[in-house]
């Protein structure tokens, strides 16, 4: 009969042999993780370094060359395929191939999922050597689940009019770019030069209520549609708000009395759409609210809609070409924005100007 | 004999003197709420308005504030009354017009049309969306009840498992929507009285005041079933038959309350506790003051999100959830007497 030493003695030896089966399952499965990150690293350790600072402010550093790429968003997809560098793309977004007519070449490359929830298997066993996505999501994960397998995440927005430039001119960088790079940043001066060159003349700003794409959320100050109206020449009349994106109520608006009112629409494929048949509606249904015909902008018919792939984004200086020429019209008689996005369509996405963006 | 008799008597004076009283403040909010707004209109500016010919004041007037503040009544006095008959129908204080799963069934059903409309759906297309799923919940417990019997227990159980599933739908969908979309999902489950303009009242109307004088001809049967089913049958009350038209009139009274504001929550909790506390469990008083005490909880909270923050609104489900809060806990602490 044993007695409660003897027990507790077998016990503690069993818990010592458990102890030690543990740590060396974790010393394997540890080395067996690092030599495929060293290795990994090993692949990457020749080129010159560029260091820069990312959207969420970190500072980063990528070794060149830069031989593959898996975007999460398909604002940076649109730039790399502007800076000609769409050879470079291993993996996209799953948003990609829903949306085939404007990305002709890319609807067939490797999903790896949405970008809030990239799925980090598809993207390690693609192997690139940079993962492009939005500052914060997916948050800090991302880099954890990645860092492992040596592939550094680079997180550029692409969709902010003050920033946009600086990425654009970084992303050149990273991936060798830097001529066409250069050109898409002469792009966009030219649309701020006319833009800028226009509102100098203006004498008044007038009164805008900007519509985000729900019904009665307008845009505050820290938003993309407050950036636009202001940088197009007019004056938000939520400029005052506290919060990006607050709701407000229809009689706020009837008596702010605006003597325009734009609105954010998203249509689903509106580069395939002939025809402004969806924008058409929505601007009739803003007209047509109740108490609405009492407003100065319905009154004159000054209500605009504008589609969401030129509200912010790569695309975004064209609907501030657009708002500005709205705001003012006799100063921009002669500017013609879907000129310029047809320019920017052909020269610099390869594809044919179509769609229906505004109304 | 008599004596019990003028007590009765009296006892249902005072009810109905505070069914009276309930009225008179509502109509006093609805005044308030009628004054108070962006526009410069004024006090004597509101009546001109009211019932002058036509400028921008009594466009304001008629077709945003009057809207608004008659939504806020019928929403909230139909939810207060399916509130008031879901707590007799499954016998459980913390039933509300939710517990049979309708607030998540109504909002995959928005989520379905927001998500699918491709940008093309309307106001309209998302509260029918909303309604029909609505309905479709409440029949798929009716056809459990039939099943396996219509107890209180069956019905709250087939309630939660048709709120978790349409939860996940709900979850599932958004997740695979656009940004503008799930921002739009969020704004509705959020609820809003600003979309709101007199044919969508009409149609809220008839869905909350047509059931509602059925139910209130109820009120013995509901009475009575607060002492338990078989003590119900005894006393002559098909409990069957109550219980499954009232979460089928109830649900259609829900339905119609919150596919076009979208989910206004603890209203339908807690205006029948309140009222209870003042007035009893009889529900020839509990129905109607019911009604009333939510109408007046809503159209207070509207008034508030508009005017607390201004000129951003503090969307009316939120103010309503804080409301409920304090609430509660003044429930907790303070339950001297059982009144329930």
């Amino acid at each position: 009969m044993r007695n409660d030493l003897q027990i507790l003695k077998l016990l503690a030896k069993y818990v010592v042999a458990v102890g030690v089966l543990l740590l060396v399952v974790c010393l394997i499965l540890f080395s067996g993780l690092t030599a495929h990150g060293l290795q990994s690293q090993a692949e990457r350790t020749t080129g010159k370094i560029i260091t820069f600072k990312d959207a969420d402010g970190r500072s980063i550093e990528v070794r060149q060359p830069v031989k593959r790429v898996v975007v999460l968003t398909s604002d940076a997809l649109e730039v790399i395929r502007a800076i000609k560098a769409e050879g470079l793309v291993a993996g996209v977004n799953s948003g990609i191939s829903r949306d085939p007519l404007f990305w002709p070449r890319l609807k067939r490359m490797p999903s790896v999922g949405r970008w809030s929830h990239p799925n980090y298997e598809l993207i390690a066993e693609l192997n690139p050597d940079i993962v492009i996505g939005y500052a914060g999501r997916p948050g800090p994960v991302m880099e954890r689940k990645l860092s492992s397998f040596g592939i550094q995440v680079v997180r550029l927005d692409f969709y902010k009019m003050f920033t946009l430039k600086r990425e654009v001119k970084i992303l050149g960088q990273i991936l060798n770019r830097e001529k066409e790079a250069g050109q898409l940043i002469a792009w966009y001066h030219k649309g701020r030069d006319l833009i800028q060159k226009g509102v100098k003349q203006i004498r008044y700003r007038p009164r805008v209520y900007v519509e985000s794409y729900s019904k009665y959320h307008t845009t505050g100050p820290g938003s993309g549609g407050n950036e636009m109206c202001v940088l197009a020449g007019g004056q938000n009349i939520a400029a005052g708000f506290s919060i990006p994106y607050p709701e407000v109520t229809p009689e706020w608006v009837l008596a702010e009395n605006p003597q325009v009112i734009i609105k954010a629409a998203a249509v689903s494929n509106a580069y395939g759409i002939t025809g402004s048949g969806p924008l058409k509606k929505i601007r009739k249904d803003i007209m047509a609210r109740p108490a609405w015909d009492h407003i100065r902008a319905v009154q004159e018919g000054k209500v605009y809609v504008m589609e969401s792939s030129i509200w912010t984004g790569p695309r975004g200086i064209i609907g501030v070409l657009h708002m500005a020429k709205w705001f003012h019209p006799d100063i921009l008689r002669d500017l013609d924005p879907e000129q310029i996005h047809r320019e920017y369509l052909e020269k610099f996405q390869g594809i044919k100007y179509r769609g229906s963006f505004v109304d | 004999m008599e004596e019990i008799s003028k007590q009765f008597k009296g006892l249902t004076r005072r009810k109905a003197s505070f069914l009276l009283l309930l009225a008179a403040v509502l109509f006093c909010v609805a005044l308030v709420a009628l004054t108070r707004g962006p526009a410069s209109v004024g006090f004597k500016g509101t009546f001109t308005a009211l019932f002058g010919d036509s400028g921008t004041a009594h466009a304001i007037i008629w077709k945003l504030r009057l809207p608004r503040i008659i939504m806020a009544i019928l929403t909230g006095s139909g939810l207060a009354l399916a509130g008031t008959v879901f707590q007799a129908i499954l016998r459980n204080p913390l039933a509300s017009p939710y517990t049979l799963g309708i607030a998540s069934s109504a909002g995959f059903g928005a989520v379905t049309a927001i998500v699918f409309g491709a940008g093309f759906c309307s106001e309209y297309h998302i509260a029918g969306s909303a309604f029909i799923f609505a309905l479709i919940s409440s029949f798929f417990i009716l056809g459990i009840a039939r099943l396996k019997g219509s107890t209180p227990e069956t019905m709250i159980l087939a309630g939660i498992a048709i709120m978790f599933l349409f939860s996940s739908l709900s979850s599932l969908f958004q997740y695979m929507g656009t940004m503008q979309e799930v921002q739009e999902i969020v704004f509705w489950f959020f609820g809003s009285l600003s979309k709101v303009g007199w044919g969508e009242i009409c149609m809220a109307g008839a869905m909350i005041l047509l059931p509602a004088p059925v139910l209130i001809k109820w009120s013995w049967d509901f009475n009575l079933l607060a002492g338990g089913d078989d003590s119900a049958k005894a006393l002559g009350v098909n409990v069957e038959s109550i219980r499954r038209y009232g979460i089928v009139l109830a649900s259609l009274v829900t339905a119609g309350a919150i596919c076009f504001t979208g989910v206004i929550g603890f209203v339908g909790l807690v205006s029948p506790h309140i009222t209870r506390m003042v007035i009893g469990s009889d529900h020839r008083f509990l129905l109607p003051s019911s009604m009333l005490t939510g109408a007046i909880l809503v159209l207070s909270a509207d008034t508030l999100g508009r005017t607390l923050w201004p000129p951003q609104v503090i969307p009316i489900g939120i103010v309503t959830s804080f409301i409920g809060v304090p609430f509660f806990l003044y429930l907790l602490m303070k339950r001297e007497r059982d009144y329930w």
